[in-house]
């Protein structure tokens, strides 16, 4: 859809000069996230830099019924932050202010725009630090991560982002300007933000968020632990959990994501391993010393090539680099990949692993994999050639078949990424028709109109979700008399 | 933009398509982009650029004045290319992007100032010239009279230009040869620059003394014309060629090492092989250049005692283009007394960037507040960068602002601690 | 109301089983809340019986109350109707437990005592512990949001519920969350049940996150002259990176239930590796004697002793307030509700316990009213959690709520249950 003129002229109003994009090389490059499948180039891209503006744009909006796209960094995995329908876009790249910081009360306040990894580098001085580690956190936004509830390798140990959020500033579809939550955890009522964190932009437009900050532990331990089978580093994770031990981040890389991380970032894991585990352990001390000698043992135990203890920050750094670019650094294996993020429980992750291959060989593509290891949060990136269309199929293919595997294990579709655009049909996998009609009432609640984020995060259905009707249950006859 | 139109890049010098399908839009290059970080939109990141580039080659945009301008705002300082993963050659899809624009006659430029520019820069003797003149405009007290009257307040570019000058030194010419002292280690041939030869002559000074310190014979041959970096960055490639294959002649070939003390040049230098395949002599050329840091980071130096606080300024074209990071805190840190304090940012272009504070005087304006913020911060009383276009930006802005700081570069720094030590004095040289 | 009670109960006897509703008037005679005896009773053995009960209720308009070990009753507005009560604790069968994967499904009418008799033998908890929790259902708990002292370490019910199924308004049977310990799949539904006493779906399923059982857990009693003083010490414990996994300040009536002196005290529990509790205790130690304060070793049954003093008294408050302020709030509690109240205090999450006894109507309203004023400003509540109808009906139990949110929430009640089937009244607002 075009916009009227109308539109424009009034988002003008609102805005400076330079904080509307109307050209169409501008909007074009707004035309997808981190997933360059899906392309949608908003009519107008906004760049506002205060709540007013936000809540005035969300108005305009409204009054003419356009759909409204936030955007934070652009580097979600799921065509969450692009413009299917058109409509206007709002970055929120320029809101990138940390309001204040409370240690006593150990949480900032933040713009949405914020960049993750620099709330962490504004108070790590002091000893505290924002845990919510994508492995974007380098650009991706507070906001966004609080869009798509995002994990990152340190959630198994402290939670994703929504058990780090107290509140939320928020512009709703109905043009509100509320907050929700705040400073003090214990409220009464109902938890709004517990429900808006990972709405994926759908409830409204965040545009201030109250975080948690926690205090760094004593001590950090990270072992690098190769093997020469996926077989044993999947059960050595299992092993690693069921002995009790929750680590503050086990992931695991495979032998392509290994060749591809080494060849772009050098992070020193062993190219002849079939799979690493990158296993960290954080805390006291004498807990940390002694879980990394536990974990050293049962990896030596399920047959480890070798355990290696990070030296020095530099070496933990290191290591984590390549972990944290992984995604990126596959560029030099193939131009294109579908990302999956599936989760199954942690204990079947021998078998899925096994699966995994499997899937991968039969559909013919080259499979990468770098996952959260120890909370079960797979992530298969399945390498294709963009310009070959059957190669792009049997990917897709495959792709579709590890979710379903991984659904039948009684996991979930998505760990950390979100639903987006990509696995807004795939719902109906995880819910039935009355969990799935229970969301679209809620999403109504706080955008009546049904103008933010259209198309994401709930399968689309012609009268908006009213179509997937709930089952209530079949009374006896004669019960209501 | 339905439609798909002809590629927009034609001839030789296209944009490289499978370079640009390496990037896979993960976007880690955007925090680290000066004009993002301005800006705070995606057609003014490395990100959007290359999607701009990339849908130019594939017929879904033509070379409009939109794109162009987005590319001309890139100030090319490649910090993109250093954060990105997947290894995407920033640099060069951008200079060939520049050159089909430049050769396709769209470019936004001023014609008149890119003339002015590229008659000038890259030809020592005519800079020399000309700021001669400029000397003596300075010390006239017509530059007084100039900026009193305001005439440049209607020609921002020229105003930027104006600005950015120091106090234009006397002129004072490296030895032709300069022996090794000590122990001998090998022989080097020294760039001695185009802007660096007449505003900084002390830099190439220091340079001689402290690599024959270091135990190299010196050879800086008077006549080296202009390694084509600014040509490169501006996508002149055909310039380039022609600046690389008379460098290439007019410097010794029996040599070790090809030290330069300016960024710029020698990222420009190392990359002549990619541009003139096949030329062997520019190939054995690019392998042998080195920064002057390189050279002296594991020598024996005499420095004595400098009791200084001192932040380090990344040079874009040494951190991100030649990759050379640590040996210049290096160094600076051995020297007995002087607290080096690291900088915020320290890798985030100054706003100098070549010739683009001349060009983009406004977003280089910015970008140089945020650098003199950061800077301040530190507490630090002499800054330190190793290219002569960051130490005339910061030192605009120092002087712009009354800061009391000095800008220098690293082998400045050095040689004063050399002057501090006992015995290897400045006469020592001359014995 | 459509139709008289017997055929009613005889419907119920249908859908639910006839020995799962009961309706003798001495039965719903004891089990009447605030004075309001409730039509019938009905234990349904099925959630989907359940679901079914609540569809009658709805096309019957009747006024539901959610019941699982019943006590938590007192939390809320006292209601005006209770046509049906649905007792949960037919629903006390653990479903699936997986001690690999650290989660388990159970049915709402669980205790918590049985959970943890089940998932001890893997050396496994629900990090959960609320006062008097053992005996209460899970879903009782959920829909109350309770917590105890282990939230220090391990968050509140909102950190460990992964997964609900409860049953809508309307009778529909509906599940949100999933059943792995990372998920983002749809809305977050279960945070949205957490605390809502059962006012936008009745509990019927969970799926809850477990832990391991720390190896060695040893707590500390550290007396303080002053409260000030106890929460100084606090503030600096919080500033170190020991991880306690109990934190809780004591009033002295508190500390003394607790075997701790007659003094402001805090209770410190530290569990990890044997190891790694000396070390961190003897931090702790440290702190206290920076602190001028005096430690004791806590008796073995120090936490059961917590428990029952928060469960002591016919007046329990919650009071939230800002984590800096929790010292400040609990000398605000002992002087409006006098030095017998017993207050235990959580720094981490911002939360106190407050019971006390023998306080007359007018004494607490004007106790509860100076309270909220005191914690308001920083965005605090006190909420009623036990308390005679006569107070909760002088004044709401819940307090205000900021009318922004609150008009969020009422639109959030009027979608699931526009009807006010399930506990209509009671909630916050009157919703």
């Amino acid at each position: 859809m075009a916009l009227t003129r109308d539109v424009i002229d009034a988002l003008r109003k609102i805005l400076e000069p330079d904080a509307l994009v109307t050209s169409p090389e501008g909007r074009m490059v707004y035309e997808c996230d981190m997933h360059t499948l899906y392309k949608g180039a908003p009519d107008v891209v906004a760049l506002p830099r205060t709540t007013e503006q936000v809540q005035a744009i969300v108005r305009v909006c409204r009054e003419h019924r356009v759909p409204i796209v936030p955007r934070g960094s652009g580097t979600g995995l799921i065509g969450g932050a692009m413009a299917p329908r058109g409509g206007v876009m709002v970055g929120l790249n320029r809101m990138t202010a940390i309001l204040d910081v409370d240690l006593p009360n150990r949480c900032a306040t933040v713009q949405p725009g914020l960049i993750n990894l620099w709330l962490t580098r504004a108070v790590a001085e002091r000893g505290y630090f924002f845990a919510p580690d994508p492995s974007s956190q380098m650009v991706s936004s507070i906001g966004g991560n609080v869009s798509t509830n995002a994990g990152g390798p340190h959630c198994l140990k402290y939670g994703i982002t929504t058990n780090h959020v107290l509140g939320l500033q928020m512009v709703t579809g109905a043009g509100d300007l509320v907050w929700l939550g705040g400073k003090t955890p214990e409220r009464p009522g109902y938890d709004l933000t517990g429900a808006a964190v990972g709405s994926e932009g759908t409830f409204g437009l965040v545009t201030a968020v109250i975080v948690r900050l926690l205090h760094a532990p004593e001590a950090v331990k990270t072992v690098l632990a190769p093997f020469a089978t996926i077989d044993d580093a999947s059960e050595t994770v299992s092993a690693i959990i069921a002995a009790g031990i929750i680590p503050a981040a086990l992931e695991m890389l495979d032998q392509v994501m290994i060749q591809a991380i080494e060849d772009g970032v050098g992070a020193g894991y062993p190219r002849e391993a079939a799979a690493v585990l990158l296993i960290e352990l954080d805390g006291p001390r004498a807990e940390v010393e002694a879980q990394g000698e536990r974990c050293a043992a049962i990896a030596r135990e399920h047959r480890a090539l070798d355990v290696r203890v990070a030296r020095d920050e530099a070496e933990r750094a290191l290591l984590w680099k390549g972990r944290k670019e992984a995604a990126g650094a596959v560029g030099r294996i193939a131009p294109a990949y579908l990302l999956q993020d599936a989760v199954v429980p942690r204990s079947k992750l021998p078998e899925i692993m096994r699966r995994l291959q499997e899937i991968a060989a039969r559909h013919r593509v080259v499979m990468a994999n770098v996952f959260h290891a120890g909370d079960g949060n797979l992530h298969p990136l399945i390498c294709y050639d963009d310009r070959d269309p059957d190669e792009l199929r049997r990917a897709t293919e495959a792709n579709e078949e590890l979710l379903s595997a991984c659904i039948a294990l009684g996991g979930s579709v998505t760990g950390e990424h979100g639903v987006g655009l990509d696995k807004a049909k795939k719902l109906t996998l995880q819910y039935a028709d009355a969990d799935l009609n229970f969301m679209y009432r809620l999403r109504r609640v706080f955008d009546p109109d049904h103008l933010m984020n259209p198309d994401k995060m709930l399968p689309s259905h012609p009268a908006c979700g009213e179509g997937f009707r709930p089952a209530r249950p079949v009374l006896p006859p004669g019960a209501w008399i | 933009m339905a439609e798909t139109l002809a590629p927009a890049f034609t001839g030789a010098d296209v944009p490289d398509m499978a370079a640009l399908r390496t990037c896979v839009h993960c976007g880690i290059c955007l925090p680290v982009c000066p004009t993002y970080r301005v800006l705070g939109e995606e057609m003014d990141s490395p990100r959007g650029r290359l999607y701009l580039i990339r849908a130019a080659a594939e017929g879904r945009i033509g070379l409009t004045p939109s794109l162009t301008r987005h590319l001309d705002l890139c100030l090319g300082c490649r910090a993109c290319e250093t954060a990105c993963p997947s290894g995407v050659p920033f640099g060069s899809l951008l200079e060939t992007a520049r050159g089909q624009v430049e050769r396709q006659g769209r470019s936004t430029t001023p014609r008149l100032l890119g003339r002015l520019i590229f008659a000038l820069f890259p030809r020592p003797d005519r800079l020399g010239a000309a700021l001669g003149a400029l000397g003596l405009y300075q010390r006239s007290g017509l530059q007084r009279l100039v900026r009193a009257a305001g005439v440049l307040r209607v020609a921002p570019r020229l105003a930027a230009m104006e600005a950015l000058l120091p106090v234009v030194p006397r002129r004072a010419d490296v030895p032709v040869l300069t022996p090794a002292r000590g122990t001998r280690r090998g022989r080097v041939a020294l760039l001695t620059g185009c802007v660096q030869r007449h505003l900084y002559p002390d830099v190439n000074r220091a340079t001689a003394r402290l690599l024959s310190l270091a135990g190299w014979d010196v050879v800086a041959p008077p006549a080296q014309g202009c390694c084509g970096g600014l040509d490169l960055h501006a996508g002149r490639l055909d310039e380039l060629r022609l600046r690389a294959r008379a460098l290439t002649a007019a410097l010794p070939d029996d040599v070790d090492w090809v030290v330069t003390n300016a960024a710029g040049c020698g990222s420009a230098m190392r990359e002549y092989a990619h541009w003139l395949p096949g030329d062997a002599g520019v190939a054995r050329l690019a392998g042998r250049v080195r920064d002057v840091s390189q050279l002296l980071v594991d020598a024996e130096l005499p420095l004595g005692r400098l009791g200084a606080t001192v932040t380090y300024h990344d040079a874009c074209h040494l951190v991100h283009g030649q990759k050379v990071r640590n040996e210049p805190r290096a160094l600076l840190a051995r020297i007995p007394g002087l607290r080096l304090v690291e900088l915020a940012d320290s890798e985030l272009c100054c706003g100098s960037a070549g010739i683009y504070n001349l060009l983009e005087p406004a977003m280089a304006e910015r970008l140089l507040a945020m650098k003199i913020e950061r800077i301040v911060q530190t507490g630090a009383r002499i800054v330190v960068a190793g290219n002569p276009g960051c130490l005339l930006q910061i030192a605009k802005g120092v002087r712009e602002r009354g800061l009391d700081l000095e800008v220098l570069h690293p082998v400045q720094v050095l040689a004063r601690a050399l002057d501090q030590g006992r015995s290897f004095g400045e006469q020592d040289l001359g014995r | 109301m459509a139709v008289s009670t017997r055929p009613l109960a005889v419907a119920l006897a249908e859908i639910a089983g006839a020995d799962a509703v009961l309706d003798d008037p001495a039965t719903l005679a004891a089990a009447a809340m605030d004075g309001v005896a409730p039509r019938w009773i009905v234990r349904p053995p099925s959630a989907e019986r359940l679901a079914a009960v609540i569809a009658l209720a709805a096309d019957e308009h009747l006024a539901v109350v959610p019941r699982g070990s019943g006590s938590a009753l007192e939390l809320g507005r006292p209601p005006a109707r209770v046509d049906l009560i649905v007792d949960t604790t037919g629903l006390d069968r653990i479903l699936a437990y997986s001690p690999a994967d650290q989660t388990i499904d159970v049915q709402a009418g669980v205790t918590l005592g049985a959970l943890t008799a089940h998932v001890a033998r893997h050396g496994q908890m629900l990090a959960l512990d609320p006062a008097g929790g053992r005996g209460r259902t899970l879903g009782g708990l959920v829909a109350a949001a309770a917590s105890g002292p282990l939230r220090a370490r391990y968050g509140t019910l909102r950190d460990l519920v992964l997964g609900v199924r409860f049953v809508q308004a309307d009778g529909v049977l509906t599940w949100g969350g999933a059943r792995v310990v990372k998920s983002v799949t749809g809305y977050d539904v279960p945070k949205l049940m957490v605390g809502a006493l059962g006012t936008l779906g009745l509990l019927v399923e969970l799926t809850l996150r477990l832990h391991p059982v720390p190896a060695v857990e040893e707590t500390r009693l550290a007396g303080f002259a002053t409260a000030e003083a106890a929460g100084g010490f606090v503030a600096a414990l919080l500033d170190t990176s020991v991880q306690c996994s109990r934190l809780e300040l004591l009033s002295p009536a508190a500390s003394t239930a607790c075997g701790g002196a007659e003094a402001w005290s805090v209770a410190i529990a530290i569990g990890s590796v044997a190891e790694a509790v000396r070390a961190q205790m003897s931090v702790v130690d440290a702190l206290v004697a920076r602190g001028s304060g005096q430690t004791r070793p806590a008796p073995a049954d120090v936490w059961s002793r917590y428990g029952a003093a928060m469960t002591a008294g016919d007046l329990g408050l919650r009071v939230g307030t800002l984590p800096s302020e929790v010292s400040r709030a609990a000398r605000e509690a002992i002087a409006t509700l006098g030095a017998a109240a017993a207050v235990g205090a959580c720094a981490t999450a911002g939360v106190l316990d407050v019971r006390a006894s023998g306080v007359g109507v007018a004494e607490a309203e004007a106790a509860i009213r100076r309270l909220r004023a005191s914690v308001a400003p920083t965005g605090g509540s006190v909420v009623i959690q036990a308390a005679p109808r006569a107070l909760r009906e002088r004044v709401d139990p819940w307090g205000p709520i900021e009318p922004g949110a609150l008009a969020l929430m009422t639109a959030v009640k009027r979608q699931f249950d526009p009807a006010g089937v399930l506990n209509p009244g009671r909630f916050v607002g009157g919703l």
